[in-house]
């Protein structure tokens, strides 16, 4: 199949420069592990607090949502990329070469995963290293991994429809936005039930919060609402997956 | 054999309703180098990005190899190669690994990739600088491995949108060579546009001349040379003579040109240079130099468009 070709060709693309220049790896990196530490061992004490009742901890709590955060950020980040792509005049390139130019785009989703893997991989390390406690089963970690994938799709799509729809780097804090809204709407430093009215209110209406649930509940190994979570992701990526190809056709009748 | 580009009536107009191809059509056939010839802004590129389907035209058709570039675009992309106006490359890869990636994206495999990359680095003379970052490259040597990723996938038609533009005349006489080369070896077509009329003339089979979105003349470089006719003579007074009693005995050879140093007449069939000669011979004329100029395709646009091509818009921009 040559969209296969092609999509493994653009992923390996995106990796390659990825790991090569150090101003495109490090902030990747650093973020998450930077949110992590600030997050899980500044607010520790968070534990000692009345009606935080997480079986696994602080520390496995905060690690979810750093995850999930990382893999969402590893696909807007993604997205900068493209926005490169055609700033540079490469993107025709790819849509000269590419038979089916839908493969450019899962390239890109390849080359967003694999960026974020080896910030998964580090900040599970630390995590380990830091003590966090995890209850759930190897199916539910199993779980958990996918479910942010998932989520790193979600990013991708999102970020690669504003990139292909706006060419500019201006487009840049556009991409960000929602998902800095998404995640202040959530319950990030503590359960949804010690936010304060109004916002919880928001939160129970934000499927970040969803996600978010079912995560935790998954590292503390009693999974709770976890297939509505995986429906939800999976609608998203539906809904997103249009929203970019949208954007390539966009791209496409503009002349790249 | 068939037309290796079929072009009917095709049209791209952008937002602000600026026409920036206003209905050409052309034909070229398979294995000929066709020159695309216009000054800035002519719609050469827009024409380009047409037929390697970056862009979908607002009405008309085209076949390239045989296929519609709007319902058979990706086996379009798979018969042409391209080098555009702007070379597309990535600051962050090295020449070599262009060429890798360009030959993954068209599906050739692994094991051939690493023959076909050495070989392509060497016919465009960048085997030394293979291995650096082109981020480093000058402006002719992306253009070179622009061309070299654009011949990668060994097409059957090649489009070149002003590969000569920004070269060194070394570097632009070893890019002719290899045009022709291609023709003559491996029976490539090639589409190549250009500003200058030197290098339609050198290379191109076929020349069409676009300006303002349309053709305005369209044929072998000598047949519009043919059609425009007649060769110019250049006469410059010497001492005793004066520029009207030059131009007394020239204007009865054909219509007065301009002339920024002496006279200059269009030969309209009265004679030709011999008896422009005797002319001025029998008048006692003195004359500091005579020319002859054949026709050149700068001549054939002055006709077709009353402006000269060369400098009648603004400068190019530098190529960046
Ligand atoms: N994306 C675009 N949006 C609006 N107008 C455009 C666009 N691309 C080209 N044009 C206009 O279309 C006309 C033709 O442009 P084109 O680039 O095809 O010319 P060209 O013959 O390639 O010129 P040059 O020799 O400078 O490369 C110009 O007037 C240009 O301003
Ligand atoms: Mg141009």
């Amino acid at each position: 199949m040559r969209t296969l070709t092609v999509a493994r060709a653009v992923g390996w693309r995106m990796l390659h420069n990825n790991f090569t220049t150090p101003s495109l790896l490090i902030p990747g990196l650093a973020f998450p592990l930077f949110f992590f530490i600030a997050f899980a061992g500044g607010l520790s004490r968070v534990n000692d607090v009345p009606g935080f009742d997480f079986p696994a901890g602080y520390t496995a709590f905060q690690f979810v949502f750093v995850l999930l955060q990382s893999a969402a950020f590893a696909g807007v980040f993604t997205g900068f990329g493209i926005v490169r792509d055609f700033e540079t005049g490469f993107a025709r390139r790819l849509m000269l070469a590419a038979p089916n130019r839908v493969g450019i785009l899962l390239g890109y989703a390849l080359g967003a995963i694999g960026r974020w893997a080896l910030t998964a991989f580090i900040l599970t390390v630390v995590a380990l290293l830091a003590g966090m406690e995890v209850g759930g089963s190897g199916v539910d970690i199993f779980a958990l991994y996918a479910l942010a994938v998932l989520v790193n799709f979600v990013g991708l799509l999102w970020s690669a429809g504003v990139a292909m729809r706006l060419r500019t780097l201006q487009a840049a804090p556009l991409m960000q936005l929602p998902i800095f809204l998404a995640l202040f709407f959530a319950p990030v430093f503590v359960p949804v039930e010690l936010l304060a009215d109004w916002l919880e209110t928001i939160a129970r209406l934000n499927p970040v919060t969803l996600l978010l649930e079912a995560g935790r509940s998954l590292i503390a190994g009693a999974p709770e609402r976890v297939g509505i979570a995986f429906t939800a992701v999976f609608a998203l990526i539906a809904g997103f997956f249009l929203w970019a190809v949208r954007g390539l056709r966009k791209a496409e009748a503009a002349g790249g | 054999m068939k037309g290796a580009i079929e072009v009917r009536g095709l049209v791209r107009e952008f937002k602000g309703g600026i026409k920036a191809v206003s209905g050409i059509d052309l034909d070229v056939p398979a294995g000929q180098i066709y020159g695309f010839l216009g000054p800035n802004g002519a719609g050469k590129s827009t024409t380009v990005h047409m037929l390697t389907t970056l862009l979908p035209p607002t009405a008309g058709s085209a076949r390239v190899g045989g296929f519609d570039i709007v319902k058979e675009g990706p086996a379009v992309r798979r018969t042409i190669g391209a080098a555009l106006q702007e070379a597309a490359l990535d600051p962050l890869l090295t020449g070599r690994e262009h060429l890798k990636l360009q030959l993954a994206l068209h599906g050739v495999r692994r094991t051939e990739r690493g023959g076909r990359t050495d070989e392509l680095l060497e016919r465009v003379g960048l085997r030394l600088a293979a291995d650096r970052k082109i981020g480093g490259y000058s402006g002719g040597m992306k253009r070179r491995l622009d061309l070299a990723l654009a011949l990668a996938h060994r097409p059957r038609i090649l489009f070149l949108d002003e590969p000569t533009t920004g070269l060194d005349p070394q570097s632009r006489s070893a890019l002719w060579d290899e045009v022709v080369r291609l023709k003559r070896d491996e029976g490539v077509t090639v589409f190549l546009t250009t500003q200058y009329l030197e290098e339609a003339d050198v290379l191109a089979d076929r020349v069409g001349i676009i300006d303002h979105g349309r053709i305005v003349a369209e044929g072998t470089p000598a047949s519009l040379k043919a059609e425009i006719g007649r060769p110019t003579v250049e006469a410059m007074p010497g001492e005793g003579t004066t520029q009207r009693e030059l131009e007394g005995i020239l204007a009865r050879f054909g219509e007065l040109q301009p002339s920024t140093s002496g006279i200059a007449v269009r030969l309209d069939g009265q004679g030709g240079l011999t008896e422009v000669v005797r002319a001025l011979d029998a008048a006692q004329a003195n004359v500091a130099a005579l020319h002859l100029h054949s026709p050149t395709l700068d001549d054939v646009f002055l006709a077709k468009t009353g402006r000269s091509l060369e400098g009648s818009e603004e400068p190019a921009e530098p190529e960046a």
